[in-house]
């Protein structure tokens, strides 16, 4: 079937099948090769992106029914201050869970992230990372926040 | 100065953009796909294997059985240890190993191949518990010298066992139990071959931390010269150990490379990585420690069983590694004696993990030394301190400990967590704890494991490159080079390249493993790049006419005086410019398996964890509020890459105390997912402290030491011991999960056995009996009626996907069409269909349903929310009620719920973890097969009341809270809606009144019922989980008075529970905290528990109790 996909700003028409994952269609036909698949089963968040800018994990999601997507690759600018963040405090090892990290970051920092660092934690908590403890992750997310905001005034 | 500075990764732009390659990112044109078929048994002979009708399927290019390889065992630690071939030959010894493997065009094709191989096979006897496998006339796994099956046996004495039991004035005795934890890296296992028939040579893009070894193997397997087997780099996500040797891919993907001429990649499913690859050993510790009349320790004596699982792989060197830690934790005045023993089982192998031995032995060593310290009367640390090491110390195992600031390391936490203060206030609920650990920086466990070389290339275009054989596997070794090679070069970390891991353009390196990444990649670097570095002196001085001597390397440039020569410009003349290749070697010792004293590291590193807990007394909760990590690791080259692996180390470590284990049923892995395997999310964990003592071994190149394994090593101990201080109890078996710490309360606080008066209750009997039956002989029978696996049948294609825009055509087509099945959030319609259970061939997309989004109130004030509303767009209307914003909150991840429904998760099939990981149970394979819960692993997701054949609960936590909340479904019909109380909605685990063609359109909560004071409570493993208990009241309070209650219990019975006895105690009494006590545990004479749930009783309880306090609480207020 038809699918109409608007992907990093890019609008997309394709074939593709009824139970297609949005996954699959942004690796292997698109070569979107920034999101990380880990599980398959929407247990880990490797696969995040955003669908109309939610986040979302698109080994779950038929890429029939995607509309507005966002991946990592239309993210790095955005996600720009979040990524050298990530540098500074070591907020990733291995790198594998980190799209998917940052992905999930962005729309967190467009919403405004919670107040309490645990509610903070919680929001991260469908994003698995095995290497660092994710306390780098945390901080990173608050140093870009921080970062924001005094620009802003 | 480069070196010691903090340091970006110097990858982080490709690795935070999502450009770092994979395996899986790695395009090749015309790649095949590989699977692998896998035992179903846990141990029985292959009698035949029909593949032909497979190789004949459309796009399958290849499939290989052991027929088809050369019959060669993977080398390994070699010798007799070898026992494993890549493709079992005539016997399988482990559920999940591979008997063939197939490669097609497409993923569908290769499973559909997989389906078509017929294997017969013979059952033969499977010994899974290291019990059984020790047992009087167990069966063999293997045919080993032994004739038993024990696959190794060292007994060892150190020093003056004898004499030190007899300097003794106190001695501490216990068995401590480390289980088996998964490395769960986040990058799957796998593979991409390519053969090149003209050059005879084979290429591999693999996720390993040793490509050296990984070579090694697949040449020697495959029958090729080293030199054939060409490791390219990529990214690697994660190792911990699991990727230092080679695993169980690379062959198989390359034999396939090789049989059909094309790329081929295999990469493992998260199930086949968790159930397949090699895990940590399963420690059994008998342990004793002595302590003279001044606290000094005086001897240990240990008893250690290794479940080795079906091979060998490292477990021999595990086994050796842990009686050398035994014998080095601490000054020991006598001596050290320990028999350990490595036991083969039909279970998939363990392997090199993080630690290394370390963390089961360390659970042990320093569980006991808080006991000892008891005894003795001393505060732990101070114990500790007494007899720690000193720099110059060498340990039994013949360890030379140069640099030694663990006294540092302690009082480092002891400062930082606030010790004094903290420790006097035990037995309170909190508690503080404390363990330390030591570890090499490389151990010499191979000839040449105390070599490495680099090579550096300075580029007439002013390139500077490090070529390094070895990999990053996410441990910073890439940064650690380029910060050596920019200073000894004198030139900014941005000009420098970094390449690792392919075997055609690096030199010799063995991995990073053992801690010795760092240690040996940065002296393999700075011996390169001081060598590059005196050449380009020479080429300058040569230039300038001015001796060596009197030239320096700055800012790129050659510099003598105040004449400077840029440094690619003295290396024009010389074709692609100046390339050198040196050896860095470590002054250390061979291991020595006779004796087992060895100088095997060239450093060693220290650590001391101070970790502050929180025990829940309601539900037996663990949670850890604090953690300070102190490290003596040398110097740091990078400190934020150090203390990212400290953190990271600690929480890996956490996850092991507190809920990580590999569980299995009959040999078969029961929790192969994510889901199901309780490891730290972000909300699990403390901002954990590192600290690093940054004092430089005086010997080792840079001062470095390793830091990579230990960070984890103290932290399960730690644990243990702060669990102790604040509650009394003390835990020798991981994890410290809430059913142990629960039961451990109750034991403590003399709690007897509940009672359920079964025989008053002829409802039950016969559950009863079947229950009584299961261990004598129904569960063996009806396991033995099915395969134990149904191993799930290729999916059927599906063939449409419809898009109905109004009710009416979702329940038309659903009528219709018996294979057509709605999809709403599809957050489980995926995972349905890959684990087997549905098999559905037309979806019925409801989200394009305009009705079911609604989301609103009536004019009397009921809530209607319109089945397809998503549970993030529920929490976030704006007038939702507390309770369920608090409900939704509890419920998987932020991502899960922006996609899934109200609708989806009121009628979610059961989570069982037998059912949903492809046990054939009763209720996926019917009556004759059984219940696996009864006798397997029940502790959390299992009923306690009410249970019957299946003892799966309802998962829904929306469902609980809203039958509290009176709820009732508005279900489309094909004759029309019809409403329906939610509570009579569920009739079984996850399975509701819904008939075929109909879907729930909304839920409606009376006004009533919104009015009331409610709270909902839920215990879970980790931050997302489903439920384990979950308590839900809903009271009408008037004044203090109850007038009415609705409570209702999650997670503990088939549906969820009303419990009308608490209600009834509460209707009419004032809620005080005397109603509450007694009302709460009300319902449990109506409990009928399984034997490993017991505890949940216990929890219901605490939770309610909880509730109804929040209740009075908030009316209060």
């Amino acid at each position: 079937m038809r699918a109409a996909l608007r992907v990093n700003g890019r609008s997309i028409e394709i074939d593709v099948e009824p139970d297609d994952r949005l996954l699959d269609v942004l690796r292997d036909r698109l070569g979107l090769l920034g999101t990380k698949e880990a599980c398959g089963r929407g247990e880990c968040g490797a696969c995040t992106v955003l669908v109309r800018g939610r986040p979302v994990v698109s080994c779950l999601v038929l890429a029939a029914r995607a509309d507005h997507v966002e991946t990592i690759e239309g993210l790095r600018d955005e996600a720009g201050a979040l990524r050298e963040a990530f540098a500074d405090t070591g907020a990733f090892q291995c790198g594998f869970c980190t799209p998917g990290q940052i992905v999930r970051g962005v729309a967190l920092l467009r919403e405004g992230l919670p107040a309490d660092d645990m509610a903070l934690r919680r929001e991260m908590s469908g994003n698995i990372c095995r290497c660092t403890g994710y306390a780098g992750i945390i901080t990173a997310l608050r140093r870009t926040e921080g970062a924001r905001a005094g620009s802003s005034r | 100065m480069t070196v010691g500075r903090r340091t970006r990764s110097i990858d982080w732009e490709a690795r935070t953009s999502g450009q770092s390659r994979y395996v899986a990112d790695v395009v090749l044109p015309g790649t095949l796909v590989a699977r692998v078929l896998r035992s179903p048994h846990p141990h029985a002979r292959i009698l035949s294997i029909a593949a032909e009708a497979a190789r004949r399927m459309p796009g399958v290019r290849a499939v290989l059985t052991a027929a088809d390889l050369p019959d060669r065992l993977y080398k390994h630690e070699g010798g007799r240890l070898s026992d494993r071939r890549p493709l079992a030959r005539d016997v399988v010894r482990f559920v999940g190993e591979e008997v063939a493997v197939v490669a097609a065009e497409a993923a569908e094709q290769a499973a559909a191949a997989l389906a078509a191989i017929q294997v017969r096979y013979g059952s033969l006897p499977a010994v899974t518990t290291v019990e059984a496998a020790l047992a009087e006339g167990a069966a063999l796994v293997h045919e080993r010298a032994s004739g038993t099956n024990v696959s190794l046996a060292i007994d060892r004495a150190y020093g003056d066992v004898d004499g030190g039991r007899r300097a003794a004035t106190v001695t501490a005795s216990g068995r401590y139990r480390f289980g088996r934890q998964a490395h769960a890296c986040m990058e799957p296992n796998g593979s991409l071959a390519r053969w090149d028939p003209e050059a005879q040579r084979l290429e591999l893009w693999t996720s390993t931390q040793s490509p050296y070894f990984v070579r090694e193997e697949v040449a020697q397997i495959l029958g090729l010269e080293l030199g054939q087997v060409i490791v390219r780099e990529v990214a690697v996500g994660g190792g911990f150990g699991s990727k230092s040797k080679i695993t169980d891919h690379e062959v198989l993907a390359g034999a396939l490379a090789m049989r059909t001429g094309r790329p081929v990649r295999l990469v493992l499913s998260r199930e086949e990585e968790f159930a397949t690859t090699k895990c940590r050993h399963d420690f059994d510790v008998e342990l004793t420690t002595g302590a003279d009349a001044d606290g000094r320790l005086t001897h240990r004596e240990a008893r250690i069983l290794v479940d080795n699982g079906a091979y060998n792989h490292s477990g021999a060197s595990v086994t050796g590694a842990s009686v050398a830690a035994m014998a080095s934790w601490y000054r020991t005045r006598g001596g050290v004696h320990v028999r350990a023993t490595l036991v083969d089982t039909n279970k998939h192998p363990g392997g090199q993990f993080r630690g290394y031995g370390h963390p089961q032995v360390a659970f042990a060593i320093e569980s006991q030394m808080d006991e000892l310290a008891a005894a003795r009367g001393l505060d732990p640390i101070e114990f500790r301190i007494l007899n720690a090491h000193r720099s110059g110390d060498v340990t039994q195992a013949g360890w030379r400990l140069r640099s030694t600031h663990l006294v540092g390391c302690l009082e480092a936490v002891r400062d930082a967590i606030g010790w004094r203060e903290k420790r006097a206030r035990g037995g309170s609920g909190r508690g503080v704890g404390v363990a330390i650990a030591m570890h090499v920086s490389g151990a010499r466990t191979y000839e040449a494991a105390n070599r490495s070389e680099a090579a550096i290339d300075i580029r007439p275009d002013g390139e500077i490159r490090v070529r390094f054989g070895g990999a990053d596997p996410g441990t910073g070794q890439k940064t650690v080079i380029a910060q050596v090679a920019a200073q000894e070069l004198g030139v900014d970390l941005s000009r420098i390249t970094v390449v690792t891991m392919d075997s055609e353009a690096t030199p010799f390196d063995l991995g990073s493993w053992s801690s010795r990444g760092t240690v040996m990649s940065a002296h393999a670097a700075g011996t390169a790049a001081r060598a590059v570095g005196r050449r380009l002196r020479e080429l300058a001085a040569d230039k300038l006419g001015v001796p060596p001597e009197d030239v320096s390397l700055q800012d790129g440039h050659a510099v003598a005086g105040h004449v400077r020569i840029a440094i690619e410009d003295l290396v024009t003349g010389l074709g692609d410019g100046l390339s050198v290749t040196e050896a860095a070697v470590v002054d250390t010792e061979l291991v020595n398996h006779a004796t087992g004293i060895a100088d095997i590291s060239p450093a060693y590193s220290f650590a001391a964890h101070a970790v502050e807990v929180e025990v829940d007394h309601a539900t037996g909760e663990v949670r850890v509020l604090d953690v300070v990590a102190a490290h003596d690791c040398g110097a740091a080259i990078n400190p934020t890459a150090v203390e990212s692996q400290i953190v990271g180390g600690v929480v890996m470590g956490l996850g092991a105390a507190l809920g990580e284990q590999l569980l299995y049923e009959g040999g078969r892995l029961v929790n192969p997912a994510y889901l199901h395997y309780a490891l730290p999310r972000a909300a699990d964990v403390p901002p954990v402290r590192a600290i690093v003592l940054g004092r430089a071994d005086p010997h080792a190149p840079y001062g470095v030491k390793g830091v990579g394994e230990i960070s984890m090593v103290p932290v399960a101990p730690a644990v243990a011991n702060a669990v102790a201080h604040a509650v009394g109890v003390r835990i020798r078996e991981l994890p410290i999960t809430p059913d142990k710490v629960l039961a451990a309360l109750r034991a403590r606080d003399g709690g007897g056995r509940r009672r359920y008066q079964l025989w008053r209750r002829p409802g039950r009997w016969w559950i009863s009996s079947m229950r009584w039956a299961y261990p004598r002989g129904i569960h063996a029978l009806l396991d033995r009626r099915g395969a134990r696996s149904v191993g799930v049948p290729p999916r059927a294609a599906i063939t449409s996907l419809e898009r109905p825009s109004a009710v009416p055509g979702v329940v038309d087509t659903l009528r219709r069409h018996r294979d057509a099945t709605p999809v709403a959030g599809g957050t489980d319609l995926l995972p349905l269909i890959e684990q087997g259970l549905q098999r559905p061939r037309r979806l019925v997309d409801l989200s394009g349903v305009a009705e079911l989004a609604q989301i609103g109130e009536t004019s009397s004030g009921d809530l209607v929310v319109g089945a397809g509303v998503s549970l993030a767009d529920l929490a976030r209307w704006p007038r939702m009620d507390p309770l369920i914003r608090r409900v939704v909150a509890s419920i998987a991840s932020t991502q899960i719920r922006e996609m899934a429904t109200v609708g989806g998760n009121l009628c979610q099939a059961k989570r069982c973890w037998f059912y949903r990981n492809g046990f054939a149970c009763y209720k996926r394979s019917g009556v004759t097969a059984p219940c696996y819960a009864v006798l397997g692993d029940n502790r959390y997701y299992h009923a306690v009341l009410g249970g019957h054949r299946c003892q799966a609960v309802t998962p829904s936590d929306l469902g609980t809270a809203l039958v509290a909340l009176d709820a009732s479904v508005q279900i489309a019909a094909p004759g029309g809606p019809r409403m329906l109380p939610l509570a009579r909605f569920y009739t079984g685990p996850g399975e509701t009144a819904l008939r075929r063609g109909e879907i729930v359109l909304a839920v409606h909560v009376p006004a009533a019922a919104r009015a009331r004071v409610s709270r909902f409570e839920k215990l879970r493993l980790w931050e997302g989980d489903f439920a384990v208990v979950s308590a839900c009241a809903s009271l009408d309070l008037a004044d203090g008075v109850v007038r009415d209650a609705r409570v209702v219990l999650g997670a503990i019975a088939p549906t969820p529970y009303r419990a009308l006895a608490v209600e009834q105690r509460l209707r009419g009494r004032r809620l005080t905290p005397d109603t509450i006590a007694t009302a709460a545990d009300a319902w449990v004479g109506a409990a009928h528990p399984l034997a490993g749930n017991v505890w949940k009783v216990d929890a219901a309880c605490g939770l309610l109790r909880r509730c109804l306090d929040a209740c009075r609480a908030s009316h209060g207020a």
